[in-house]
């Protein structure tokens, strides 16, 4: 396992989002506008780094018995900081990521990477790790919110692209997708998408069908 | 949720319904409804029929084509309910939209018809009605009622439909109504009730499979129906009809399994 693996597998062969199907809720509250879903990219990836980081020096201090705590306050507290910070010196962004950016505390791909990954590796392995599901993240989260702003709204980045309809154009803005599901079904076929390109990342059924699907050519 | 019994093998044995012959019964009970619809409506309605008949079938082409299978036309049902559902002022290039998620989501990617939880159709109408700002959904007439009953008669005759799932929500409906705003505008609201009682809520893939199931099923639905309906008065809004489907067909697995479970409980402290 070289540093590189850590940093590039997160990317499409170990997503977070579409292999992991960790994260889903701000995936889904947060891409309405491609900048929303930037800003909350960012402020993930940052939190991600940091707190591998810290967990990781910590790891062998960490009582077993109150690991979940103690990963919790760190994750908290960094959080914190960034939260602040965004009040500070982008009140208008913070204002329409509300109070997802403080949910990335609770965030499961921010707890599942420091329990999985942090809490057993050395420090550079650990932040490269946080960064590299964080770019995985990112990159969802850029598709689907570039996705949904288009056909939502007929631009990208508050920008118009086509003249739409209420404007004298010809461009239908699809209701639809500035609505939750919308992500959901995007989400859906992006997971689609990998796994036809990558069919080793298939799951096998839970169940199977008994005679029908032994018939099946 | 076709449920317990899933394999079409032995299924075709004991009842003698083919898949092909499912979609021929189902497409003689929509024909007169069909007609109906065209003759109220104009030759506009063609262009609907059409264009929602060969978004489905090419759809359906497509992933038989990938999966390997033989082309079944069951989608045909679904553009034909959609056809019924959806008025001809609505832009065909979002009717073939509508079309489109309904089936691929409703039940292709799941592996065509039986294998989905929600109704196709229900699917296509909720998907144009959220989508589209002002693409609102045909109000059924008292002759469309009429011209429902025939085919309703043909498929719980042929066991298509459940009668339980339809006179529970239609009492269920009934009783909300009454409730509502009494006796004296109940025979309009229910007027513009049957087709969508009828094609959606108790399509089998979206309706309960246990029978106690079907009941709760249905007195959900037929609530959900007057909870959702906005028109109160003149008539059931055709949107309630859908996502009232839709949503009670969401329920529809975790009625049966508990209803399963209850059975299965009862069963094991009978027989200890």
């Amino acid at each position: 396992m070289s540093l590189k693996h850590h940093l590039i597998s997160p990317l499409i062969g170990n997503n977070p989002v579409t292999l992991q199907i960790l994260g889903i809720c701000s995936a889904l509250a947060v891409t309405t506008t491609l900048s929303t879903a930037i800003t909350m990219s960012v402020a993930l990836t940052v939190v991600l780094c940091l707190s591998g980081g810290v967990i990781s020096l910590m790891r062998h201090h960490i009582p077993p018995s109150i690991r979940l705590i103690i990963q919790i306050t760190i994750v908290a507290s960094i959080v914190i900081v960034i939260d602040q910070f965004m009040q500070a010196f982008m009140f208008e962004m913070s204002k329409r990521l509300s109070i997802f950016v403080g949910l990335i505390v609770t965030n499961c791909l921010v707890l599942g990477r420091a329990e999985a990954f942090a809490m057993r590796n050395p420090v550079l392995p650990s932040v490269l790790d946080g960064l590299g599901n964080g770019l995985g993240y990112s990159l969802i989260l850029l598709i689907v919110g570039a996705l949904r702003e288009f056909l939502g709204t007929g631009g990208l980045m508050g920008v118009p692209l086509v003249s739409t309809v209420a404007e004298g154009g010809w461009f239908e803005p699809l209701g639809l997708m500035q609505l939750a599901p919308s992500a959901f079904f995007i989400l859906g076929l992006l997971v689609w998408l990998v796994r036809v390109l990558r069919p080793e990342q298939v799951e096998q059924p839970e169940f199977r069908l008994k005679a029908a699907e032994d018939r099946r050519p | 949720m076709t449920g317990w019994l899933l394999d079409s093998h032995l299924m075709q044995q004991r009842s003698g319904w083919t898949p092909a012959r499912v979609t021929l019964a189902q497409l003689v009970a929509l024909v007169v409804p069909m007609g109906v619809s065209l003759a109220e409506r104009g030759s506009a309605q063609i262009a609907v029929l059409v264009t929602a008949s060969i978004t489905c079938l090419v759809w359906e082409l497509a992933f038989d084509l990938i999966r390997g299978r033989s082309l079944s036309f069951h989608t045909v049902t679904t553009a034909l309910i959609v056809s019924v559902l959806v008025p001809a002022t609505v832009p065909l290039w979002q009717i073939a939209m509508a079309a489109s998620f309904g089936v691929v989501f409703g039940e292709l990617v799941f592996g065509g018809r039986g294998y989905g939880i929600v109704s196709a159709a229900a699917a296509a109408a909720g998907f144009l009605v959220f989508s589209f700002a002002g693409a609102g959904l045909s109000e059924p007439s008292e002759s469309m009622a009429l011209a429902t009953l025939p085919g309703a008669v043909l498929l719980l005759w042929g066991g298509l439909i459940s009668w339980r799932v339809l006179a529970s929500a239609a009492a269920a409906l009934i009783a909300a109504e009454l409730t509502r705003q009494g006796a004296s505008g109940l025979p309009t609201v229910l007027a513009t009730a049957p087709f969508g009682l009828v094609f959606l809520v108790s399509d089998p893939v979206a309706a309960a499979s246990t029978q106690w199931g079907r009941w709760v099923y249905g007195v959900l639905a037929g609530l959900l129906i007057v909870l959702f309906d906005t028109l109160a008065g003149s008539a059931i809004a055709p949107a309630a009809i859908v996502f009232a489907s839709l949503l009670a067909s969401l329920f529809a697995p975790l009625i049966d399994h508990v209803t399963v479970t209850l059975i299965v409980g009862r069963r094991g402290r009978r027989h200890g």
